[in-house]
């Protein structure tokens, strides 16, 4: 199997779940030039992210390049342990990749 | 673009289904009128297309950020809300060429707040436009950035 571009942690405490994620990914905003060829460097960033709970959407974001390589993402939402979670992204040249993870005890 | 057309598609034909989730969570507002927020290239466009710029200044957003960035490629930015019934927070770093890094929804259950990381090219604002119910809330913060995010 091929690993997965998307590390993910979600962590129940106080009916609050955690979700912290880290996503492989190089974000190119389009705007930068390629120090050797001076060539522009096409944009490639991923552009919408979609987290799930039990298969009802909890969050969803749009993002532009000027979020950072290997993007970050830390939310919360109610729900509890058991609950299953999914973090899904799409980039702007049609790349996608998704994982489901379930939630555990902090 | 394909992304925009998707969501426009899915606010018109107003389909149900976990795939137009996204679109039904939209505000529609800035689709509505037409321009897209993510292309605008000045903060008072951006704010023009996401349809806030009568948005209020409001001591109930946190922007946690911080004073000096060493590194503008990759600074850590947390933005709170406790304005009730918040559904969006926007994120703005005013002086990028696109000034919008992210629009964040939250559904139901979800806490307005959000952690990430995001590129600053030089020393900025960082703006938050919080959404809730018809009306707009806004907050800022100064980030210096001794060394530029964006490369080449």
């Amino acid at each position: 199997m091929e690993k997965s571009t998307i590390k993910i942690r979600v962590k129940e405490k106080d009916g609050e779940i955690q979700l912290r994620a880290l996503i492989k990914h190089p974000m190119e905003t389009g705007l930068r030039k390629d120090e050797i060829t001076g060539e522009n460097i096409p944009a490639h960033y991923i552009d919408n992210v979609v987290v799930e709970a039990n298969g009802v959407t909890v969050f969803s974001a749009d993002w532009s390049g000027s979020v950072s390589k290997n993007p970050f993402l830390l939310i919360k939402f109610d729900g509890s342990e058991g609950d299953k979670v999914k973090l899904a992204w799409k980039d702007n040249v049609g790349n996608s990749d998704f994982i489901e993870k379930t939630v555990g005890k902090k | 673009m394909e992304r925009r057309s998707f969501l426009r598609g899915c606010v018109v034909v107003g389909a149900t289904g976990a795939a137009c989730s996204t679109g039904l969570l939209a505000s529609g507002a800035a689709i509505a009128n037409g321009s897209d927020p993510f292309e605008a290239t000045s903060l008072d466009a951006v704010l023009k297309a996401l349809g806030a710029d009568d948005a209020q200044t409001s001591n109930q957003i946190k922007i946690t950020a911080p004073k000096v960035a060493e590194n503008g490629a990759s600074v850590p930015v947390a933005i709170s809300s406790t304005i009730q019934g918040t559904t969006e927070i926007m994120t703005i770093v005013s002086t990028n060429p696109k000034p919008l890094a992210a629009r964040n929804r939250f559904g139901k259950g979800a806490a307005p707040s959000v952690s990430s990381r995001l590129k600053m090219g030089k020393t900025t604002e960082v703006i938050a436009v919080v959404r809730a119910g018809d009306m707009h809330y806004t907050a800022k913060t100064e980030v210096k950035v001794t060394v530029g995010g964006c490369g080449g």
